[in-house]
């Protein structure tokens, strides 16, 4: 490193909205206000929770747990059937909310959270808690969610935070003190961790993030492999990890949509998976990434699920060759005649577009009209945001997913 | 850059004021700023190149004796995390804290709860605490409703040394200041743009034991912004500093034991610079 050459102390802000699609809901109808909600599909067979209202939740009631027992569990409930892409639309408004105040927003799969790198933008908006506060203020007073907000100096640090003001509030954890706010904090609040790690780690009688972070490397190599290293870097609060848009720095570009009610309409999921391909292709365009495979998974109301991929070995980023890839990858999915509950598309196996110009340039005119039709798109979804155009497949059916990097 | 003042206590100067008795007396006036972890702060060379938060205060405390903690107008104020700050704090310094907005400017219906915790999160302060500043928006008027709520909130912050300002021009009267006189409140004064419904710039002394200043800038089209970068951006003139100390922290500091003096103006370190412009000032002005 350089002399005179600093590392600037990161200021991250998490966004969360509890029970995002009830607050959703609540903002629709006022009256649901104090009442508790479950949201879960009521069409469906063996219909399971999609999200519930905090009441619900002190009730018992959990994500995924099938809808006649949740209703036992919350007798006063009143139950509706998801709206997901009203729930798209929230994320939408949100996302215009946030994204004056930084270049780097990700946000997660319809869910109502957002990560706010917001370093180096105090000259432009001032300290970092002041932006996490006008931004909350502002979600308020132009959407009527009040979403938990939480500062901190990584996506680690902020993320716990915010999970300890649920439903509202917020938390500033000051930079240098992050050890010392996670000491004590239970482990299960750790994110990362699977449900076999955390058993494990319960076993060996460490309940804390201070009791992990006191043993060294050597320590943890033994009972977590590979995993070692994560816990020791999470359980001091280090985490380098990149606030990215989507498609961005990930391995992966992960779309998914769950149906509001269980469908075996094979043009409403082609409508869902061709937004999606668009999306890939504008957030890998815009990181000059390119996808070598494309996947679509289909998940059944039966449980089950199965996946399909279409391969390209130079890799594809156009909207078209996109579009090609997915339709390949659908036909090849589509083997099951049970109704579906939630589709998913995902683009990995990414790499860098070459910097090389081609030798031989696109000599053809309907190539030549793609890549200025691609361009074009490009620019409207910049300025409108990506779900603002796309192929006139897309529009079958309203869409609602946001994207996800794993 | 962050310069040591050859004195003890750095950013206070002991004023030599001539009572009515004939007697000298002294008021200790503390200079400090609203907050003192600011990254543009080491941008515009207050703090040397790389300094990390952690280092700041300590590093403040170098050219002041008193700050005021506004981050726990943004959040509840924890025990835990203001008493690592104050362990680790030169023991000089001195605080003064601002209450949280859920209790000025978001006010919701577990108040009472809220001030409680407020209570519990400064404790570790101790007698470094030299006041707690109240600070209400300019839509905060007085209305019959606020004026309960304001009996209220003194009632249940009793024992604590606290400190009102006001936004809102309404609350400039004589009835007030009895009131607050009698409650033992302090009355902030306030140096800001001299817009419409902005309370006005009183030398008012509510409670003789500290006279509390705010100085917010002057600029009046940045004050309308919801930007703070724009409403602080105010460099005082050597001038105006002067005409202050002349109208309005002398004449306050005849009549009080002690005094704050606070600069808001954060935007490009200015109000680091304006403080210690202002030490100089007090000092040539018969401070010692």
């Amino acid at each position: 490193m350089g002399r005179g050459f600093h590392i600037p102390e990161r200021s991250v802000l998490h966004f969360n909205v509890a029970d995002f699609a009830v607050a959703v809901e609540r903002v629709k109808d006022t009256s649901l206000r104090q009442k508790p909600v479950i949201i879960a599909p009521l069409q469906a067979a063996r219909a399971v929770v999609y999200d519930m209202s905090e009441e619900a939740f002190s009730d018992g009631v959990r994500k995924g747990m099938v809808l006649k027992q949740a209703r036992r569990l919350c007798r006063g409930a009143v139950v509706l059937s998801p709206r997901p892409p009203l729930y798209q639309r929230a994320m939408e408004a949100f996302f215009r909310e946030v994204r004056h105040y930084s270049p780097l927003i990700e946000y997660g799969q319809g869910d109502g959270h957002f990560f706010v790198d917001v370093t180096g933008t105090h000259r432009l908006h001032g300290p970092a808690p002041d932006v996490g506060w006008r931004i909350r203020r502002e979600v308020v007073q132009g959407l009527g969610i009040n979403p938990i907000w939480a500062l901190g100096s990584s996506k680690l640090i902020s993320k716990v935070a915010s999970r300890l003001v649920k439903p509202v509030g917020e938390y500033i954890v000051s930079p240098g003190d992050e050890a010392n706010f996670l000491g004590p904090l239970p482990v299960e609040l750790l994110p990362g961790l699977s449900g076999r790690e955390l058993e494990k780690l319960l076993d060996f009688q460490l309940l804390t993030i201070g009791a992990v972070a006191r043993l060294d490397l050597r320590q943890l190599q033994v009972p977590f492999g590979s995993r070692a290293a994560f816990l020791h870097a999470a359980s001091r609060g280090v985490d380098d990890s990149r606030v990215n848009l989507p498609g961005s720095g990930s391995d992966a570009i992960v779309l998914e949509h769950d149906f509001a009610e269980d469908t075996n309409d094979r043009e409403e999921v082609r409508a869902v998976l061709a937004r999606f391909a668009g999306r890939a292709g504008d957030g890998l365009r815009g990181c000059r990434l390119v996808t070598r495979r494309l996947g679509v998974w289909l998940h059944y109301s039966d449980g089950g699920h199965v996946v399909r991929q279409a391969s390209r070995r130079t890799g594809a980023s156009g909207e078209f060759l996109l579009q090609k890839m997915m339709e390949t990858a659908l036909e090849r999915v589509w083997i099951r005649r049970t109704r579906i509950r939630s589709c998913r598309l995902v683009c990995d196996r990414l790499r860098r577009e070459s910097p090389q110009l081609l030798l031989f340039p696109e000599t053809k005119d309907r190539e030549k009209k793609e890549i200025r039709m691609v361009a074009a798109m490009d620019q409207v979804r910049s300025r409108y945001g990506s779900p603002s155009i796309g192929v006139g497949r897309c529009y079958r059916a309203p869409v609602a997913a946001a994207a996800g990097c794993q | 850059m962050v310069k040591c003042s050859d004195k003890q206590l750095p950013g206070r100067v002991d004023l030599v004021c001539g009572a009515a008795s004939g007697a000298d007396t002294i008021c200790p006036v503390y200079v400090g700023t609203c907050g003192y972890s600011y990254t543009e702060w080491v941008d515009c060379g207050f703090y040397p190149p790389g300094t990390r938060t952690t280092e700041m205060l300590d590093l403040y405390s170098r050219c002041f004796t008193l700050v005021e903690l506004n981050y726990t107008w943004y959040q509840m104020a924890r025990a835990d995390a203001i008493g690592r700050m104050v362990a680790k704090a030169p023991p000089h310094l001195l605080f003064s804290a601002k209450l949280t907005r859920t209790m000025t400017h978001e006010v919701g219906t577990d108040w009472q709860q809220q001030v409680a915790q407020f209570r519990l999160g400064i404790a570790p302060l101790g007698k470094r605490l030299v006041a707690v500043l109240v600070q209400f928006p300019p839509d905060f008027d007085r209305s019959v409703a606020h004026r309960k709520y304001l009996a209220s909130l003194l009632d249940a912050l009793q024992g604590l040394p606290v400190a009102v300002e006001f936004r809102h021009r309404s609350w400039a009267v004589d009835a007030v200041f009895t009131e607050l006189q009698r409650r033992r409140v302090i009355l902030v004064a306030v140096d800001e743009p001299a817009l419409a419904d902005l309370f006005p710039t009183l030398d008012v002394l509510t409670e003789p034991s500290l006279f509390y200043l705010r100085l917010h800038g002057r600029n009046s089209r940045g004050w309308q912004s919801s930007n703070m970068q724009k409403k602080f951006n105010y460099d005082y003139s050597g001038e105006e500093l002067h005409r202050l100390c002349e109208r309005y922290v002398l004449p306050m500091a005849r009549r009080a034991e002690r005094g704050i003096v606070v600069f808001n103006n954060h935007v490009r370190a200015m109000a680091p610079r304006n403080g210690k412009t202002l030490v100089q000032l007090l000092e040539e002005q018969g401070g010692g």
